[in-house]
């Protein structure tokens, strides 16, 4: 079985993705929508927390909650990892998807002054990826043991670590 | 007499307030220059919504033709929408890009 084409959708994703890139030209690199009805914004880093405000506190998009906040390891591009922010909106019902990009020694600015939520998931990101998050209140190790050396998640982390249990 | 949202208190006088805050924004909104999309869209959203406000006195139709929830959750809207405005004056999103990504950044399947 295939999963059904929902055109209608699609076409209002698109005018949807082409009204935000209208009025934020400056941060949004490119727009794509999947061929499962996901909207993605490509961000420039700089521009995060104007892009997560305007998402929450327009009227024609008030994504208030984030859902999720992780990152893609991708060692052979300049910008390694790729942070993505998952949206969601009560109000229309609809899930956004916001990406950007980051090296190893390049911080970010942190989504906490924006959504709350993104506390944990941030720790969770430089623990287990080593992105560091300016402005962020609390960055610590979240997951790893106390005296854990490496982040585990990279790609060039072996899979059962360096140190013998 | 309730919202029944939680920590969301029953707005006396909404009308007042809504045009009040309606006000602001327009006013924050002159100092962003008129070509950006945010402002136009951002006006017109707004206008439309004053309108509404202006001509409909009764509160529970104006609910319905506004269609955006209760009364209450429209102007906290309203006031998420004005504090974005004066944020949106700062940050200037109307400016062409700031830096292009490196060619391979954003190709997938890699």
């Amino acid at each position: 079985t295939v999963r059904p084409k929902n055109e209608v959708e699609q076409k209002q994703l698109c005018a949807f993705g082409e009204y935000v890139a209208e009025i934020l030209p400056k941060y949004i690199q490119q727009v794509q929508v999947t061929c499962y009805n996901e909207l993605e914004l490509l961000i420039h880093p700089d521009g995060i927390i104007p892009v997560l405000t305007f998402l929450r506190d327009h009227t024609n998009a008030q994504f208030k909650s984030l859902a999720d906040l992780t990152a893609v390891d991708v060692p052979s591009r300049q910008y390694r990892f790729e942070i993505v922010y998952n949206l969601l909106s009560l109000r229309f019902n609809s899930r956004i998807r916001v990406k950007t990009y980051t090296d190893e020694l390049t911080p970010i600015d942190s989504a906490v002054s924006v959504h709350k939520a993104a506390n944990w998931y941030e720790r969770e990101v430089w623990d287990m990826y080593g992105v560091f998050f300016a402005n962020h209140p609390d960055l610590r190790r979240i997951l790893t043991d106390y005296g854990f050396e490496g982040h585990p998640f990279r790609k060039d982390f072996p899979l059962s670590g360096y140190v013998e249990v | 007499q309730t919202t029944g949202l939680k920590r969301l208190a029953v707005a006396e006088n909404p009308h007042e307030r809504l045009r009040i805050l309606y006000t602001k924004i327009l006013g924050v909104l002159e100092n962003i220059p008129k070509e950006a999309a945010y402002r136009k869209y951002t006006e017109q959203i707004v206008n439309e919504r004053f309108d509404l406000v202006k001509k409909e006195t009764d509160v529970q139709k104006l609910q319905d033709k506004l269609n955006s929830g209760q009364i209450e959750e429209v102007i906290v809207q309203a006031e998420n929408e004005l504090s974005l405005a004066r944020k949106m004056i700062q940050w200037k999103p109307w400016e062409p890009l700031v830096e292009e990504p490196p060619s391979d950044q954003w190709r997938w399947p890699i």
